[in-house]
């Protein structure tokens, strides 16, 4: 058991910048916006940051961003591959790397002008040249026309429809909890703006049977944070977030985006397999989750987390979302910044900065007492959990 | 051009939102040989608009009644005011390029020989700047009243039009070859998985199979993932099988490809999925556990793939 | 060709797929048909100033589109019908060399105050995606009339 990770680390930093369509300006310069924002609030300078990590798929470099932010030196730089699923790999990476003593301060960022730039949801999400590993996994799906996110995702909401009875009335239920609370988030962009689950049932069908309101906005935004030693943590102007547990996951199953050949295609076998260890190594259990801060690119996808997690049993999430425990006060409220449904598409890096705002008390939707904390990062691809802890 | 902000050309055009111009008038009456002019051009043989005795123009003529001359003139008579003062504004401070987004259009009659028509037209809305494939730009829409020599609305138009700054990129290539077409994204071919695509295209769908211990697989991988050999070979699939899950994409329509588009995991009978695309079957009467056939066609040059359809 | 003949609000349901129209797009029915629409925009005639203006070649005008539209939608629904409303949005452009291929499929049948009102989805398809998409009302002949 790895609990030499466990609370060794903690988040004392968060910024962010806007969250838009268009962000006009560079996503170096959001990088660099965000990191900056990140190191205020945390009250420390660019010279203490010894190590950075971020996701393989952002365009902007380690060494660039150092240098504008006031930075001298990295003992340590990482990065995650596989899209969102990349959301935890940065802090079991920084986590691992403080807890070893390999350095102090990590950096851990996300810029993307996903909007403005290009667009996942477009169906020219990639460069599909010979040159491009990723295109031989996708051979087996472009030449059909089956190359968008939301299609993928759809074969296994249709599965899970089909083996638990969950409707689309139930991922429209997902839908409109985020969408609640994203209304009453300054930052979000749906603010002030709610739907109904009506709403939901009439928006237009995007790839049968998720519709328009089951897929997470396109995005322009950064986030970033600094992580450092507990030790330290200690000493600094934030309450502190501890990283009590986090953990990456690949399984046999696993496929980029298609995983489409395991026995079930229903459920998500790395949380199956991860989550025992994501709440042990924390030494806790899901009783102890105060709230949860759930990737949500496509709302079906949120109801098997909750079973994976163990938050109810298999199969019954769509009896959990009906009975409004992810709604605002209900028993585990889920992404109350409004997720990537209602506040931003930043592959999952604002829902860990709101579950850090939770933690410290400062959420404009701020569920009472909360001390624990599970954040997941991207389903259908390599992912990873992790448990944040009220320092 | 000046170098005003977005928000700064829309401050400056709104005021001039909502002003109904006009009119413009046409050059003639409605007449049996313009009438027969754009029937011909358009192949359109519909009897109503070639009667002996009566001229009865089509509704979709609506438009082209007050177009300008060749020489870009209206006819006299007809309102000096610019009807897209706020597209000329905005093509002085870059955004030079226009384009029709959407129509929306409402025939109250149809016209007849000796009509009179004119035309009045209204900005109504202009939205924020918005980033498109495009560039960026502005939607403006305008609304367009067609009336008769009696004062009496036969037509309506709501109009969107896009007016933008491109993105500085080097003109289109001039060439003539033919048009642009698109096509389906071409698989990526290796050493692992090129006797699939040529199976293919001999007509064959082949399964890879271990040699060591039997097992198949699909989709192509060098080693086999129950016993870590790399000895393989192939056996030819019937095609026959079950819909395992399935979609129908509806959004975006990716060209080439006609919509809805319905997308199938089949689990072959062989005992392994494979992703395909479901044919002459209604969308609603696809179901998880269905049976399917497959039959191997040449999409397009080179390529040929399994398509499914269900099973007779 | 064949004569156009009247559809009646009983011989149609919804989902009936209207025949496919396929329009070659050849210069001259581009040329044409926008000077038969009396645009004279050089981007519709001239190959050099069409290139000039950064396309590969003239295009077909917006109400030649329209005119095509309603021509599909008539064939369909014979000279008795008439044309209520059109809206659709215009997509990839339509160049020489290239062609259209019409498709429509009927959405509603309603009867409006003793008229027969069919609501029709339509598309025209070239080789780099949707030309033109929307849907149409057409008031439906009526038998023995």
């Amino acid at each position: 058991m790895p609990a030499t990770l466990s609370r060794k680390a903690a988040i004392v930093g968060i910024g962010a910048t806007e969250f838009s369509k268009d962000s006009g300006r560079t996503e170096m310069q959001l990088a660099c916006e965000a990191v900056k924002a990140a190191l205020e609030d945390a009250g420390l300078k660019g010279a203490d940051i010894d190590g950075m990590a971020t996701f393989s798929m952002d365009n902007n470099w380690e060494n660039e961003i150092l240098r504008q932010v006031g930075g001298k030196e990295l003992k340590f730089f990482s990065r995650t591959e596989f899209g969102g699923g990349a959301a935890c790999g940065p802090f079991v990476h920084a986590a691992t790397a403080i807890a070893s003593g390999l350095c102090d301060t990590v950096v851990i960022y996300r810029a993307l002008n996903e909007r403005s730039g290009l667009r996942f949801g477009s169906g020219q999400l990639m460069d599909t040249s010979p040159l491009n590993p990723n295109m031989i996994n996708f051979s087996h799906y472009f030449p059909f026309g089956f190359m968008t996110p939301a299609a993928w995702i759809a074969f296994s909401a249709r599965r899970y429809m089909h083996e638990y009875g969950a409707t689309s009335e139930d991922f429209g239920r997902v839908a409109v909890s985020m969408r609640d609370f994203a209304a009453t988030n300054p930052n979000a962009f749906f603010y002030e703006k709610p739907i109904t689950l009506e709403d939901h049932q009439t928006s237009r069908m995007i790839a049968d049977p998720l519709r328009l309101y089951d897929c997470c906005q396109e995005s322009d935004g950064a986030v970033a944070f600094v992580v450092t030693s507990a030790e330290k943590a200690k000493d600094l102007q934030q309450t502190p977030a501890l990283i009590a547990s986090a953990r990456q996951s690949i399984v046999k199953d696993t496929r980029m985006m298609t995983p489409f050949y395991g026995e079930t295609i229903s459920g998500i076998p790395e949380f199956d397999a991860c989550a025992a260890e994501v709440y042990s190594m924390a030494g806790l259990n899901p009783d102890d989750i105060d709230m949860a801060c759930l990737y949500d690119h496509f709302s079906p996808w949120v109801l098997p987390q909750l079973e994976a997690f163990g938050f109810c049993d298999q199969g019954e999430a769509k009896d959990y979302v009906r009975d409004g425990h992810i709604n605002r006060g209900g028993k585990l409220p889920v992404n109350t910044h409004g997720g990537q449904l209602g506040e931003a598409y930043i592959h999952g890096m604002n829902g860990i900065a709101e579950a850090v705002r939770q933690i410290r008390g400062t959420s404009v939707n701020q569920v009472e007492n909360v001390n624990h904390v599970l954040v997941t990062a991207g389903t259908g691809v390599p992912t990873g959990a992790a448990i944040l802890e009220r320092g | 051009m000046s170098e005003l902000s977005a928000a700064e050309l829309l401050e400056k055009v709104k005021p001039l939102l909502n002003r109904r111009v006009g009119p413009y008038k046409s050059f003639n009456p409605v007449s049996r040989t313009q009438v027969w002019q754009w029937c011909t051009a358009m192949g359109d043989n519909n009897p109503l608009y070639q009667q002996d005795d009566k001229v009865i123009a089509p509704p979709t003529m609506m438009q082209m009644w007050t177009m300008r001359d060749a020489q870009g003139n209206y006819p006299e008579g007809s309102s000096t005011d610019n009807p897209y003062e706020i597209l000329s504004i905005m093509e002085e401070h870059g955004y030079a390029g226009v384009m029709a987004v959407s129509y929306d259009q409402t025939f109250h009659r149809y016209l007849e020989e000796g009509d009179q028509v004119h035309h009045y037209s209204t900005i109504v809305n202009i939205t924020d700047e918005k980033s498109t494939a495009v560039g960026k730009g502005f939607f403006v829409t305008e609304i367009a009243h067609f009336l008769d020599q009696n004062e009496e609305c036969f037509a309506e138009a709501t109009i969107t039009y896009f007016q933008y700054q491109a993105p500085k990129r080097p003109a289109a290539p001039k060439s003539s070859s033919g048009p642009m077409k698109i096509n389906r994204v071409a698989p990526i071919e290796n050493y692992d998985n090129e006797h699939y695509w040529e199976g293919l295209r001999q007509g064959k769908l082949l399964i890879q199979r271990c040699t060591s211990c039997g097992t198949l697989r699909h989709p192509p991988q060098p080693m086999c993932e129950c016993c870590q050999s790399t000895e393989w070979d192939t056996i030819e699939s019937t095609g026959k099988g079950t819909v395992y899950t399935f979609t129908v994409m509806h959004y975006p329509e990716i060209p080439p490809f006609d919509y809805p588009n319905a997308i199938v995991l089949v689990d072959l009978e062989e005992g392994v999925r494979l992703v395909s695309q479901l044919e002459n079957c209604k969308p609603e009467d696809i179901e998880i556990g269905m049976a399917v056939e497959m039959e191997i066609k040449e999409v397009q040059e080179g390529m040929s793939l399994p398509i499914f359809k269900p099973a007779q | 060709m064949s004569e156009i003949k009247n559809v009646y609000a009983s011989q149609i349901s919804v989902g009936d797929e209207l025949p496919v129209f396929v329009l070659d797009l050849t210069p001259r029915v581009i040329v044409s048909c926008a000077i038969a629409s009396q645009d004279f925009q050089d981007v519709h005639h001239d190959k050099a100033a069409a290139e000039e203006k950064g396309t590969p070649d003239i295009f077909m005008n917006i109400l030649s589109t329209n005119g095509f539209v309603g021509r599909y939608l008539t064939d369909w629904a014979g000279p008795g019908s008439r044309i209520k409303n059109i809206k659709f949005n215009l997509g990839a452009p339509n160049f020489p060399g290239d062609t259209m291929t019409m498709t429509g499929t009927v959405q509603e049948i309603n009867d409006d105050n003793g008229e027969h009102l069919a609501t029709v989805e339509f598309k025209g398809k070239n080789g780099m995606g949707n030309h033109v998409s929307g849907s149409a009302i057409l008031q439906l002949a009526k038998e023995g009339e």
